[in-house]
């Protein structure tokens, strides 16, 4: 049996929520979760890349959006009422990501996840922890934490 | 009962940076020839409190300027001396070695040795000097001599100053040594025949003991007084211990003004031993317990009820059932301690707390504006009571915000008390007469902006100083008074605070300027207009000054003057005259948390443009659009052709519009004048300004968001950003298009 290697050694063993991105399935650790609510037109930041929508007032903190689903091509952003926005606590920043749905949250442990193979896609699989099954779905664990800290995503200054 | 006294070294530092500004102030303030005994008291007090408080911390070094300092100034007080525009010279200098040595004590360099012993000289060589003759103002001579016995304290290190001691009692009294201080016995022990005063004798001894160890007993009673108070003294060390342990509780900063007002009493009252010895008993019987005791004893005030049982806390306590009395007494002390701080009646909170309210009172302020906005829609009749509810909330939170806003504001006092300095000494360089009027000192201003607006200011006033005014011969030849004046006024002018510096000078020089411009090779011709003549000399590098001195010339200044004042949010104008003088204003934002602005539309986006840096909105003619070179475009306002720039480019909105159905928003910014084009006006706001560096990261062509009355976030405009980005942008995107 292969065993998990994140490359950072840390393997919560802990809670994941689950959410969907066109018909992939998600998990990020819940613990970097802050709250979801109901995505609201952002205010447009100009001449940011397009899958950062913008930003929103959260109780009087300024807070980016970006939508997840543009950021790794999946399907196509539609924006209506259930379209859904989780609120992350990345570090000491808060930053909110859409997505198509929120399903679950799931337990899983290091017996059901299987380290992602090597392709090339979109998502780096250096921001992939690993890839859990649970039944027959296959979850796709994401490190949300350096995946939003990531200079790709472009959502810190340079000197950051 | 040892306290750490580390911990109220800030408030040392603070203090003592207070009580020499403010003897500073007073120092330029006093007139040399009539100088009011007030003033001089003023000065003696400030001078005094940091010896106190310099002592108590153990920072020798400034406890011995202050101690000369102070000789120089008791025999002024007293009038023993005149004086001279030389010992405020002399005085300033000191103030300055002092700040200099506070410095070191917070960890700035040392202080130059040199520096230190001329000003050591200089003071002791003037406080030497030979008395004025102004008799009539020594104190009245008592009838006839009094024999008195007196006895005190020396601690360790008076004892060096003993001689110097008894040689200055020798000038006041006929002195028999009684008991000199030895390794057994510390008391100094003296019989003195005199004609002077208690507080004139007392006056000698301020400077090597405190005045509380000192006793002054009339010979006749010596023999009863001695009995009373031998058996008293094995129990001094602890009463001194009990004082101190009345002390812990309060700030060290306390520590001076017992004794600051001890002073006070006795220079208010001289001549009056027995009422100085009865309010001192009540200050100070605490701490020692003879004089206070005696004399109050004998004149037999209402108040010595409490002092005898004071008096005697080791002795009588334990057959008097006056504990309770002895707190008593105690408390009444305390009081007198309060009542004496009262009247700057003040706390030092730090600064992140206040910002911390005024954020929070931000985000409550965001919030009365969405539940207004949010009420809006509701019928008025029937939700007639939570409408006004409503409406009262609004204007409590209003009143609530301006109330917590000026915690942070500080009078334009603050700045402006430090210039008389820098023109008295420049001046003096310079050999120019200046005088400086100041105006609307009691305007307020954010602390923050307070501590930015110190350095241009000065900068404005050295230049002023240096090339506005003449020498006093041109003056004349000139037709003016020799005595050149600066003045320096703040004022508020709607959400914006302004502040001008005017001088009566030469004024600028047109031709000059435009001489050493083109010799610079800046891109100038004749036809430029007086205003933006007079902007080159905010250009980088640009100075007229022939020789370049070291007060200026070097052209490095005025630029950064602009550039800090720009920083904060502000706008620098220049007016001139030639052979009239110069004027500078400067206009600033009250606060750097809020912002006045102008709310437009832009592609259905709402942007917020300061409106400091509004000029005037407008809506273009279509002969007033004219194109250059087939695609730049400017328009045509009161004379002149500013660049277009259309914000819906910049922030990458639709490239295509009308220029006719959109209103140009002209601003200044720091590459001139541009008119920004714009969709809607929606109306003016104060904001709050948020950080978008907090979750993101600062976006190009803003300084910041603000959450609007209806929840929405806008952005703020960096208008000399924006205009960059235009003047950079359109040409490549319209090519593209």
């Amino acid at each position: 049996m292969e065993t998990l290697d994140t490359g950072t050694g840390i393997v919560s063993s802990g809670e994941y929520l689950t959410f969907t991105l066109g018909k992939e399935e998600y998990g990020i650790d819940i613990l970097k979760v802050q709250e979801i609510r109901g995505y609201e037109a952002p205010t447009r930041i100009a001449n940011a890349p397009p899958f950062i929508k913008g930003v929103i007032n959260l109780r009087g903190v300024i807070v980016p959006i970006i939508d997840l689903r543009i950021k790794f091509n999946l399907g196509e952003p539609s924006y209506d009422q259930f379209t859904v926005v989780i609120i992350l606590n990345i570090g000491k920043r808060v930053v909110g990501a859409v997505v198509d749905g929120v399903s679950d949250v799931i337990q899983l442990d290091n017996e059901n996840m299987r380290a992602a193979p090597e392709f090339g896609s979109i998502l780096d699989t250096r921001y992939i922890l690993g890839l859990g099954t649970l039944d027959d779905r296959m979850i796709i664990v994401v490190d949300i934490e350096s995946l939003m800290s990531s200079q790709e995503m472009a959502l810190m200054d340079e000197a950051a | 009962m040892t306290i750490d006294m580390s911990q109220f070294y800030q408030v040392f530092f603070e203090e003592t940076g207070e009580h020499l500004a403010n003897m500073e102030s007073q120092l330029l303030a006093l007139d040399i020839d009539h100088p009011s005994n007030e003033e001089l008291n003023a000065i003696f007090r400030a001078a005094h409190s940091i010896k106190g408080g310099s002592g108590t911390f153990g920072f020798t070094d400034m406890t011995e300027v202050t101690h000369i300092l102070e000789t120089l100034l008791d025999r002024l007080r007293k009038s023993e001396l005149a004086l001279r525009s030389e010992m405020v010279d002399a005085f300033l200098a000191a103030g300055d070695v002092l700040r200099a040595q506070l410095e070191h004590h917070q960890g700035g360099p040392e202080v130059d040795p040199e520096r230190l012993a001329e000003i050591c000289t200089r003071l002791s060589a003037l406080a030497k000097d030979a008395p004025a003759e102004v008799p009539a103002a020594k104190p009245p001579v008592a009838a006839a001599p009094r024999r008195l016995h007196l006895e005190c304290l020396l601690p360790g290190a008076a004892a060096d100053s003993l001689e110097a001691l008894l040689a200055s009692l020798a000038e006041l009294a006929g002195v028999t040594p009684r008991h000199m201080p030895d390794a057994e016995d510390p008391r100094l022990q003296l019989g003195l025949v005199t004609t002077q005063s208690d507080a004139a004798l007392r006056d000698v001894f301020s400077f090597h003991v405190e005045p509380e160890n000192v006793r002054l007993l009339d010979d006749v009673v010596e023999a009863e007084a001695y009995g009373f108070f031998e058996p008293l003294q094995s129990e001094q060390p602890a009463v001194a211990d009990e004082a101190y342990g009345f002390f812990e509780p309060l700030p060290a900063a306390e520590l001076p003004a017992p004794d600051e007002a001890g002073f006070g009493f006795f220079e208010g009252m001289p001549g009056a031993p027995v009422a100085v010895a009865t309010i001192e008993g009540d200050g100070f019987g605490l701490f020692t317990d003879a004089p206070g005791s005696e004399h109050a004893q004998q004149s037999g005030a209402a108040k010595s009820a409490s002092v005898p049982v004071v008096s005697s806390p080791g002795r009588r306590v334990s057959d008097d059932p006056a504990i309770e009395r002895v707190s008593a007494g105690r408390r009444t002390t305390d009081k007198v301690v309060v009542g004496n701080s009262s009247e700057t009646s003040s706390i030092r909170v730090s600064v992140e707390k206040v910002d911390q309210l005024i954020n929070l009172v931000g985000e409550l302020v965001i919030t009365q504006a969405m539940i207004a906005d949010a009420a809006g829609y509701l019928d008025p009749v029937e939700a007639e009571k939570l409408l006004s509810g409503i409406d009262l909330l609004a204007r409590n939170t209003r009143d609530l915000q301006e109330s917590v806003m000026s915690i942070r504001m500080l009078p334009m006092s603050m700045v402006f008390s430090r210039f008389p300095r820098v023109i008295r000494d420049l001046a003096g360089k310079l050999g120019k007469q200046v005088e400086l009027k100041t105006f609307g000192e009691g305007t307020e201003l954010d602390k923050g902006l307070i501590e930015k607006i110190t350095d241009p200011l000065t900068h404005l006033i050295r230049n002023s100083l240096d090339h506005g005014i003449e020498i006093p011969e041109k003056r004349i030849a000139a037709g003016k008074s020799p005595k050149g004046t600066v003045t320096l006024k703040a004022s508020h002018q709607g959400g914006n605070i302004v502040i001008e510096v005017m001088d009566d000078g030469a004024g600028l020089n047109r031709e000059r300027l435009l001489a050493k411009a083109r010799e610079r090779g800046l891109n100038v011709h004749d036809g430029m207009s007086d205003a933006e003549v007079w902007l080159l000399i905010f250009a980088p590098g640009f100075s007229t000054a022939d020789v370049v001195t070291d007060v200026s010339g070097r052209g490095v200044g005025m630029d950064v003057v602009k550039k800090n004042i720009e920083g904060l949010g502000g706008r620098v104008e220049l007016e001139s005259s030639l052979g009239n003088g110069t004027r500078t204003i400067i206009r600033l934002p009250l606060t750097l948390a809020i912002l006045d602005g102008m709310s437009v539309g832009v592609d259905g986006e709402t942007f917020i443009v300061p409106l400091t840096a509004i000029i005037e909105s407008l809506q273009p003619r279509k002969e007033d659009i004219k194109s250059v070179a087939g695609d730049s475009q400017v328009v045509h306002i009161r004379g002149e052709y500013l660049p277009i720039i259309p914000l819906s480019d910049v922030f990458g909105g639709t490239p295509c519009h009308d220029l006719e159905k959109g209103i140009f928003v002209v601003v200044e910014a720091e590459a001139g004048k541009a008119a920004l084009f714009v969709d809607e006006l929606l109306g003016q706001h104060q904001v709050v300004i948020k950080s978008l560096e907090a979750n993101y990261r600062k976006v190009p062509g803003t300084s910041g968001a603000t959450i609007m009355g209806d929840g929405s976030v806008a952005m703020i405009l960096d208008v000399t950003a924006v205009t960059r980005m235009g003047l950079a942008n359109t040409n490549p995107r319209r090519l593209a298009a």
